[in-house]
């Protein structure tokens, strides 16, 4: 047993009793797979790679490839009249919310619309699209630009676009905190579930920057690796020789529910959002707080909010980019309030890291985890960075009993998050 | 290919729609082209037409005849 076994939780507060969302559906559109039992068999394997490309948009660029969803086309999946009013990461997230619908055993047409959610995380929303029409603009002048831009490039286009598509009337949002989008939007269901504002929220996040823009600025930022000659083991987070993330794309969405909701239709629980917690570093645009106090007071707000002790954790689902300033400073901060004992994993080495999808994606891969029982590896983790103080899985998936798990989250600008999640 | 035939590929290559639905009577609006479309529709057109069709004033209520032969004028002119 990793983590001390069965828990008892405590009251997060005086007179606050804990609540757990129930997790009865997952979507996951993914470089290591589509869809939750290809994404989950994707990260497991080691024999499987992630799904690279060197995009046209890229052409010159320092970092001139990316990790993408392939094997599934949207234009053919949502159809032309849909598919035209979303940019390609509101496409990817409708597709992981069907998914997560039906996974859930939910139907659209006769659920009570008005008491369902969305809620979707994203750092930069249609910015592929405003890159493309600034070209455009420039190149072509003003009457050649799409009237689309700013239905299509705006944050919440994902969450608009899954609401259209599943006829959701009850509050929908985006959440936008850079790279901690995903994790952010299902605290935030987890919220509305707690006061009863819904008694189900799609939750998760949606990302894709095909941008030359973009991947250019964070080119000059020196945060990407530029291991071009070899870019499916380019992202490899706690490695000695780790020299910066892989973008990413995709999409994760996980369907909460209140726990009587769930249990009064005979929904199957796969597992429980139990807890979260959030801060704000106020210390930089880009760096993390270099002790991570920030990332840390998140994490122990999700323990407190859960009632759940550290020492009951049994596995942690790491921000872990691959860039050598926050693996270290996450790490570290890991094992002050952990311990030693949990077993942790970035499965960014096989998703690319997806910025505001990261959470949702990661969230519902610990949902996975804590079903199987089964920590999936950190691929690429060939000589582990002697300065990281906690055991990272690597190779192969590791099997180790375990009723709680944590997710982590940092995000540019300071925005941390933490989920704690247990056994269904 | 004609300037009908020209819409009408555009209308079911771009917004999806059934072949079948496009006739001259039918109001666009009926196509399920709300304001966004109709300017989605109209620098298409455009682009694909090689015409100007800023002044012409177009509305969801118009039909498919009447944006046809509205093009159909610019193009001429």
């Amino acid at each position: 047993m990793t983590g001390r076994g069965p828990f008892a939780r405590r009251p997060a507060r005086p007179g606050v009793e804990p609540f757990s969302a129930a997790v009865t559906g997952i979507g996951l559109v993914t470089a290591a797979g589509v869809g939750a039992e290809a994404a989950w068999r994707g990260v497991c394997d080691p024999a499987v790679a992630p799904s690279v490309e060197n995009p046209p948009e890229l052409d010159g660029l320092p970092c001139d490839f990316m990790y993408t969803v392939t094997g599934v086309d949207p234009k053919a999946v949502l159809g032309v009249a849909a598919q035209r009013l979303m940019d390609r990461f509101s496409q990817l997230a409708v597709i992981a919310a069907r998914e997560a619908v039906a996974d859930a055993g939910l139907d659209p047409a006769v659920w009570d619309s008005g008491r369902v959610g969305v809620v979707i995380g994203s750092a930069h929303g249609g910015l592929p699209f405003y890159d493309e029409q600034h070209t455009t603009l420039t190149e072509r002048g003003a009457r050649r630009v799409s009237p689309k831009l700013a239905p299509l490039s705006v944050v919440n286009g994902a969450a608009s676009s899954v609401a259209m598509d599943l006829g959701v009337h009850g509050p929908s949002q985006a959440v936008s905190t850079a790279c901690s989008s995903g994790t952010v939007a299902i605290g935030t269901a987890h919220q509305m579930l707690r006061t009863g504002a819904c008694d189900i929220v799609v939750a998760g996040g949606a990302e894709s920057v095909r941008s030359r823009l973009l991947i250019a600025s964070a080119c000059q930022m020196r945060a990407v690796s530029t291991r071009r000659d070899d870019p499916q083991a380019a992202c490899r987070p706690f490695d000695t020789h780790r020299d910066g993330f892989v973008v990413g794309e995709g999409a994760g969405l996980l369907v909460l529910e209140r726990p009587e909701h769930a249990r009064a239709r005979g929904a199957t629980v796969r597992a429980r959002v139990a807890g979260y917690g959030a801060s704000s570093d106020a210390h930089s645009a880009v760096a993390p707080d270099p002790d991570g106090l920030g990332i840390e007071r998140a994490l122990r707000t999700a323990l407190a909010d859960a009632g759940i002790d550290a020492l009951d954790v049994g596995h942690v689902n790491a921000h872990g980019t691959s860039t050598v300033a926050n693996d270290l400073i996450e790490a570290v901060m890991l094992r002050r309030v952990l311990g030693e004992h949990p077993l942790v994993t970035s499965t960014k080495a096989m998703t690319g890291h997806t910025l505001g999808a990261a959470g949702g994606i990661e969230s519902a891969l610990t949902v996975l985890a804590l079903q199987h029982q089964l920590v999936p590896p950190t691929a690429n983790l060939d000589a582990p960075d002697p300065a990281i103080p906690v055991e990272v899985v690597s190779k192969e998936a590791r099997r180790a009993p375990f009723d709680c798990a944590v997710k982590t989250s940092l995000g540019f600008g300071g925005h941390n998050a933490a989920l704690v999640l247990t056994r269904a | 290919m004609s300037t009908s035939e020209e819409i009408s590929a555009l209308l079911v290559t771009r917004f999806g729609t059934d072949p079948l639905d496009i006739r001259p009577e039918v109001p666009l609006r009926q196509l399920r082209l709300d304001s966004l479309a109709l300017e989605e529709l109209r620098l298409l057109i455009e682009e694909r037409m090689d015409v100007d069709l800023e002044d012409v004033v177009l509305s969801s209520r118009d039909t498919v005849g009447r944006l046809v032969a509205a093009v159909c004028a610019k193009a001429g002119a």
